[in-house]
């Protein structure tokens, strides 16, 4: 589970999401799809002389805690995910809740505990892209979607030689004016919250979780004003 | 830094299939050096390794009969290795014949907050102890012989007391489903160990 060799263990990233529904923050012109706006991205950072290294795929299923609990509570919702950036980990999180890094047999396991915990597989989230290395950066691009329909671009910007998380945020923050549109939004709220300041791959899966269920919201909103 | 280069894809799901086949003894205290002995010549030339684990069983009720129950586990003298979590299911009933004790049996390592996560998804602690001792190895097979200790206030394991005069002896061998060979070979180094260790099949039902 853990990371191996030496020195430094990267990580110190930001994920934002660029909705191609956010007029007020996307500077998409109009007619422009959630795949061109992504190929415009992709371009760009080819353009700054960043090399695509393969592809990555993070995803995120829900499961609910129907039997548990007492009646009067909302249901709780576990999700657990992947990163292909941590192959042989899985990720189990409860939002706002403690973060548990397992190995693939977690998966095995809710598999056992389908009686106590029911997996929601219309509202599982994939975000699928390409992975760029410009020089100490990483960048994945990736384009999200709910059920096979494309809802939202992912941009998930790493710088690897730091691992505290306040040290880096500026020179994160001015990489990224480099290739994305105008608008960078602020500090992602977890950073503020970490006593130590040592960054782990948890952080980058909550930070992740945060996106995915925007966008899940967002989705269930436009459902319903379609109706 | 060197990144892969090809698409690494998640990696999902484990082997659901996996059966631990078990045989359970047990010796007393005055018996135990003899048998470490013996095993030192029978197992696999490796240094025999002594542990300090403790471990905490979890029940989560449901509206099902049976509670879930699962299993954590964390080494009390390596504090820096990963908490392992490990669900086992009912022994199976097939053949009378077979010489081992077989069950599903689904194995997780997993980070330190094992512990509140675990509290988070409704488990509730049913009680815990502290197993010390040693571990040998022979081939696929595994020893483990060790003496638990009861925990006299909760969550403290400094202060434990010995639960019997004896130490539980257990061989085990994590094989996929289907493979009725290892309980042969697991009667066969049973065999070796007599008249130190009786290794027996024991059904946990009958216990109850």
């Amino acid at each position: 589970m853990c990371l191996t060799l030496c020195v430094c263990v990267c990580v110190c990233e930001i994920v934002i999401v660029f909705c191609a529904r956010s007029v007020s923050q996307v500077p998409v012109a109009e007619g422009k799809s959630v795949q061109q706006t992504v190929e415009m991205l992709n371009r760009k950072l080819e353009q700054l002389g960043a090399v695509k290294q393969g592809n990555f795929c993070v995803d995120c299923e829900t499961y609910h805690a129907g039997a548990i609990g007492s009646p009067g509570q909302p249901p709780k919702f576990l999700y657990v995910m992947h990163n292909s950036e941590a192959p042989l980990s899985c990720f189990a999180l409860f939002e706002n809740g403690p973060c548990l890094v397992a190995d693939p047999n977690f998966d095995v396991l809710m598999i056992k505990l389908k009686s106590y915990f029911q997996n929601a597989k219309s509202n599982k989230v994939e975000s699928r892209g390409a992975r760029y290395q410009y020089c100490d950066f990483l960048v994945k691009v990736g384009t999200a979607t709910i059920a096979s329909s494309a809802r939202g671009i992912t941009v998930e910007v790493e710088y690897c030689p730091c691992v505290t998380a306040n040290d880096c945020w500026n020179l994160l923050m001015e990489f990224m004016q480099s290739f994305l549109p105008s608008h960078i939004p602020g500090v992602p709220s977890m950073f503020g919250v970490k006593t130590d300041g040592v960054y782990s791959p948890s952080d980058t899966m909550a930070q992740y979780l945060e996106l995915f269920s925007k966008l899940r919201k967002q989705q269930a909103a436009t459902g319903s004003g379609m109706r | 830094m060197e990144a892969p280069p090809v698409a690494v894809m998640p990696v999902t799901g484990g082997s659901i299939h996996m059966m631990e086949y078990l045989l359970q003894g047990s010796v007393l205290d005055q018996a135990l050096e003899s048998l470490l002995h013996r095993l030192r010549g029978l197992c696999d030339n490796m240094e025999p390794e002594s542990f300090v684990d403790h471990e905490m069983v979890f029940l989560l009720k449901g509206q099902q009969g049976s509670p879930f129950i699962l299993r954590a586990r964390h080494s009390l003298d390596r504090p820096a290795a990963p908490w392992h979590l490990r669900y086992l299911g009912q022994p199976e009933v097939g053949d009378k014949s077979r010489h081992a004790l077989v069950r599903n049996c689904v194995d997780v390592s997993a980070s330190h907050s094992l512990h509140d996560f675990l509290l988070e998804m409704g488990f509730r602690m049913d009680h815990e102890f502290v197993a010390k001792g040693h571990i040998f190895r022979k081939g696929a097979l595994k020893v483990v012989v060790f003496k638990l200790f009861r925990i006299l206030l909760p969550g403290n394991t400094e202060n434990t007391e010995p639960l019997s005069l004896s130490n539980l002896v257990e061989l085990s061998v994590l094989a996929p489903a289907g493979q009725d060979t290892v309980s042969d070979d697991m009667r066969n180094f049973a065999e070796q160990l007599k008249p130190l260790v009786h290794l027996d099949k024991i059904d946990p039902k009958r216990l109850m």
